[in-house]
């Protein structure tokens, strides 16, 4: 089924799927990330750079990110299929957001493996 | 004691005004006027011109769905005492104003046509009926009963935006009271029908079709059941798949 997500077959369901899925990760770290926070408690800059080293940890909050920006790529794109009309603009408005997404993404790994 | 009542309508008339305007109206209403179509039915006689669709003042027909005080309803079972004054009437909003309250609903039947609101049952007829059991006729409870009066499609920012391309509230409900009867053999296709990004996923859940029904009937509902079965039909058939434009087995 996740297959059949990823081709084109099924083009409405796929991208109203992809957001609900993408939450539920989003949800899943969310909650994870709380409890871990109630456990460990980290104080001072130690503590803190503790906790986030394990790559374990790096590689969850970079999932946790991609989820992010996938679950922002879409609601965007279901935005502008809703409110603009002429399809070269829409396309410019979203290459903008694509560009600035991917940024992030590359800002974002750079943050997480230079702590 | 006097039963005076303020109205602010939309007036339009094509053939002689340029814009749409709103008209002040204050009318004496007898003591049986309990109804907003009554005190609609009392303006008409006062200024003839006044054009609004109306038929069997029991909200049954569907006929007389407005723009009432900012939300849309039928006024025939509207009670007047429960409205602010001056009561506000509209038509309602999205579709193509023919004249005052009465607007052109081709795109909305048009979106309802596309479900096939129809039974589609190729067996041979049989002699007297096809039978349900009362567990699959309760199933169409909720649904069967909508009256197609176009509040809830016309209240829907998604059939504002796109009213060629999303099939709104009421037509999705039919699509799913169809999908839902035991007798139809076309769920499938019907399905299949809803597939592309507009005509079901337009909708964002915003209930606005819930808020507004005359009938208390739930279209958001009928729409998540879709989709749940759309899911659902993704698990269960294997589609034919390529990548690259390559068959994948």
């Amino acid at each position: 089924m996740l297959i059949q997500l990823l081709t084109n077959k099924y083009p409405g369901m796929r991208l109203w799927l992809s957001q609900r899925l993408t939450a539920l990760v989003m949800a899943f770290y969310f909650i994870t990330l709380l409890v871990l926070l109630i456990i460990i408690q980290p104080s001072g800059f130690v503590g803190w750079h503790a906790f986030i080293s394990p790559i374990w940890f790096r590689l969850a909050t970079l999932v946790f990110f991609m989820c992010l920006f996938m679950h922002t790529w879409l609601g965007v794109a279901d935005v502008l299929q809703d409110y603009v009309f002429n399809k070269t603009l829409r396309a410019y408005m979203q290459i903008v957001v694509d560009i600035a997404l991917v940024a992030y993404l590359f800002w974002l790994t750079f943050i997480l493996w230079n702590v | 004691m006097t039963n005076l009542v303020k109205f602010q309508i939309y007036r339009f008339n094509p053939d002689v005004d340029k814009k749409p305007y709103m008209q002040d109206y204050s009318i004496e209403l007898a003591e049986e006027d309990n109804m907003l179509l009554d005190g609609l039915m009392r303006l008409k006689e006062q200024d003839d011109s006044l054009t609004m669709r109306k038929s069997c003042r029991e909200g049954v027909c569907g006929s007389d769905s407005m723009n009432i005080n900012g939300k849309n309803g039928l006024a025939c079972i509207t009670k007047i005492a429960d409205l602010e004054q001056p009561i506000v009437l509209r038509p309602m909003p999205g579709l193509p104003v023919i004249r005052d309250l009465v607007v052109d609903m081709t795109q909305f039947f048009d979106a309802y046509n596309s479900v096939k609101p129809y039974l589609v049952n190729n067996d041979p007829l049989p002699e007297t009926e096809r039978l349900q059991s009362p567990e699959d006729r309760a199933k169409l409870d909720g649904m069967y009963e909508c009256i197609l009066c176009g509040a809830c499609t016309t209240s829907c920012p998604s059939f504002w935006w796109n009213p060629d391309k999303f099939v709104g509230p009421a037509g999705l409900m039919q699509a799913n009271r169809f999908i839902m009867d035991s007798r139809d053999q076309a769920t499938e296709e019907r399905l299949e029908n809803l597939e592309d990004p507009y005509r079901l996923y337009r909708c964002h859940n915003i209930m606005n079709c819930v808020e507004v029904c005359p009938k208390k009937l739930n279209p958001n509902a009928a729409i998540a059941n879709i989709k749940d079965l759309k899911i659902e039909r993704a698990k269960t058939t294997k589609k034919e798949r390529t990548i690259f434009g390559m068959k994948v087995v």
